[in-house]
């Protein structure tokens, strides 16, 4: 027994030695990827489920080997709490770290917006996994892409919905004055009167705010047929549990920002029934590439948001072009996700317009039925 | 018309009761020791908080209790969570700092409510929090006004508390110590009044308002979140300053009108502008009367 012992510290000392002989011997070198969303304050919830998908994607490559030569993959989640100002402040630290060849992120269209400038100026790729406003591509930064849809496919096509499957002539619009927010409401109220739809009023609120019984108790008294929200969930589950106290019963419609289990567990299933959302391409739930992705990731971190796959596939497109540019240089990084063709995300087949946007991506009518999203039809743009 | 108008005081109304009851701390706190608690805010949240937290025991515990029996514990559970919060706070974060200057309690205060909001946000997570409803959905109409169980709860509640407040302090003895801190903290001390105690009773009787406020907002909106002091703590803070920081029926009335002013201007001009009429109305009252409505030109102590 004691002589097993000694022979067994003996191999553990040689194999210790060897590793340390084996680390002198070849450096290993990082580079790293960047990723801002809203990890605290009231979007923390949808925002670390971005960070997790994001995550992942980095982990998975970081398993198989390193990323080109001795070169493995670092991950700097930072923080921007929704607020473009803390959003660009992020974007100019990972800026000057010339160890960073990208971005994913950031979440919402306003701190995507802000930050895509400085991005240009420093030649990071930015890839946002959920920024839907089209102003942001319009800007005409070569550094600047997303693997979501615009709101200019999916407002029309809620528009459309509206229109013409529930035959509504007069609704209300309200938005939570965001860039996203106002932008996608916008988009819908052009198309809602394009088709000869009226629009009763156009009215905004402000995030964080809790009571809207005033905002309500006016919209009821115009009598609605339909009540689109250009927001996000938070607001939209109060907006309903406040209807229901003041007596106004119209169905709601809203777009992505809608779009999370959340909504019903806090509005509840009784009050979230009949709610229409228009969805960013279909429910990754139905998708069998996406599964896998699915299961690990519920394994790891629960439910899954309904964001978090973006934000694996637009890592993963990053991962793709850093380790097919082989060489720390943000240039040929951007060159190569520019590059980028019929890349298969757990989504679906990515590629980019000249203006960085994805193409392609449809976008799904769901609508609230016994405290589910339940698919109901598709646009495709 | 008519009926939509008085529709939207009745709204105003119901929020202006919470900001009201989580004013009272701020101005309770701040004729005594001249300090502006920003922490309070977080207070509330917390009551908010502990108040979900009797909700959760009694539905796993005790499914079928009646609603009034759930009602009365969360309110009581919450009060005296917060009032040991309340004192511990004054304890650890600003009994060391008595007598250093002001500027550093108030630093300190802003401290403790990130703490705050950081601890709920690390104990209950992320997430907006959604409130189950324990208050049967009551509603009396009258034409197309409607008025309902909670908002009764929350007008009732509030209204005892303000007459409980309002007597306490005129006719108690502990209540006459306070008013005479508020006065001339020295002088108290050469009468026999243990200054520090009633600081704490201050704090105490402040957290454990705000802590019903937050209880009775969160049964109100149905979800809260560990954020959800700051903008109400900010709001009646505003309505603290309205009434005349200092007093004391200047806080109830402060919060009770930028209650009513904000649903009328949310509900008439634009809801995009509700924060701002809250804030107008704070500059035009300090411009034209500094000392808000109800306080008192103080000359300052040298």
């Amino acid at each position: 027994m004691k002589e097993f012992v000694k022979r067994f510290l003996a191999a553990l000392s040689l194999l210790f030695l060897a590793v340390l002989f084996c680390g002198a011997g070849e450096k290993e070198d990082f580079v790293t990827i960047g990723f801002v969303a809203p990890l605290t304050g009231d979007q923390a919830y949808i925002g670390t489920g971005v960070l997790y998908g994001a995550q992942i994607a980095v982990e998975d490559a970081n398993i198989k080997g390193p990323v080109f030569g001795n070169t493995r993959l670092k991950f700097a989640p930072l923080d921007d709490q929704h607020n473009p100002t803390q959003a660009v402040l992020a974007a100019n630290k990972l800026s000057a770290d010339p160890n960073v060849m990208g971005v994913v992120g950031h979440f919402n269209s306003s701190c995507t917006k802000a930050a895509s400038s400085i991005y240009h100026e420093t030649r990071v790729v930015q890839i946002t996994p959920a920024s839907t406003n089209p102003e942001i591509s319009r800007q005409g930064f070569d550094t600047f892409f997303r693997v979501c849809a615009t709101d200019d496919v999916q407002a029309p096509a809620a528009a459309d919905f509206v229109w013409k499957e529930l035959q509504a002539k007069k609704i209300v619009i309200v938005d939570d004055k965001t860039t996203y927010g106002k932008g996608l409401a916008d988009e819908f109220e052009k198309k809602f009167k394009k088709l000869g739809g009226v629009v009763l009023s156009h009215d905004g609120i402000t995030q964080g705010e809790k009571d809207f019984t005033p905002l309500l108790t006016k919209i009821k008294s115009l009598g609605p047929e339909l009540v689109y929200f250009g927001g996000i969930y938070p607001e939209l589950s109060l907006l309903l549990k406040q209807s229901r106290k003041v007596g106004l019963e119209t169905p709601w419609m809203g777009g992505d920002g809608i779009y999370d289990v959340t909504l019903i567990r806090l509005a509840t299933p009784e009050l979230a029934e009949g709610t229409y959302a228009t969805m960013l391409g279909v429910d990754p739930h139905s998708l069998p590439g996406a599964r896998d992705f699915i299961t690990r990731f519920e394994a790891r971190h629960g439910e899954i948001g309904s964001f978090s796959a973006y934000g694996y596939d637009a890592a993963n497109v990053l991962i793709e072009a850093i380790r097919r540019a082989g060489k720390k240089d943000r240039e040929a990084v951007l060159r190569e996700v520019r590059n980028t063709k019929d890349f298969q995300g757990v989504l679906g087949v990515i590629n980019f317009d000249e203006k960085g946007d994805a193409v392609g991506r449809s976008v799904g009518i769901f609508k609230v039925e016994k405290g589910k999203f339940k698919f109901l039809q598709e646009y495709k743009p | 018309m008519l009926e939509l108008f008085i529709q939207q005081i009745l709204n105003g109304l119901t929020i202006g009761m919470v900001y009201a009851l989580i004013a009272l701390g701020y101005t309770m706190v701040y004729g005594v020791i001249q300090l502006i608690n920003f922490a309070h805010g977080e207070v509330f949240m917390v009551g908010a908080y502990l108040a979900l937290t009797v909700m959760w025991i009694f539905a796993s515990l005790f499914p079928g209790a009646p609603f009034w029996l759930v009602l009365i514990s969360l309110l009581l559970f919450s009060m005296l969570g917060s009032a040991v919060l309340g004192a511990a706070i004054e304890k650890i974060a600003y009994r060391p700092l008595r007598g250093s200057p002001k500027l550093t309690a108030l630093i300190t205060s802003i401290g403790v409510s990130f703490f705050l909001q950081n601890a709920v946000m690390l104990i209950y997570g992320l997430k907006e929090q959604s409130v189950p409803e324990i208050i049967p959905d009551v509603r009396w109409h009258l034409g197309d006004l409607s008025f309902s169980l909670i908002q009764l709860i929350i007008f009732a509640t509030s209204l005892g508390l303000m007459f409980f407040l309002s007597w306490f302090i005129k006719h108690t003895r502990t209540g006459k110590a306070m008013r005479a801190c508020a006065q001339d903290p020295e002088a108290a001390q050469l009468v026999g009044i243990s200054v520090n105690q009633i600081i704490r009773t201050t704090f105490v009787l402040g957290s454990m308002l705000a802590a019903v406020g937050g209880a009775l907002f969160g049964m109100y909106y149905g979800s809260i979140n560990f954020h959800d002091g700051y903008l109400a703590g900010l709001k009646a803070f505003t309505a603290a300053v309205f009434g005349g920081i200092g007093s004391v029926p200047g806080a109830m009335i402060g919060g009770i009108l930028l209650g009513v002013f904000e649903g009328l201007g949310a509900g008439y001009i634009s809801s995009e502008w509700k924060d701002v009429f809250a804030f107008l109305l704070l500059g035009a009252v300090l411009i034209f009367k500094p000392s808000g409505i109800l306080g008192e030109p103080l000359p300052d102590k040298v």
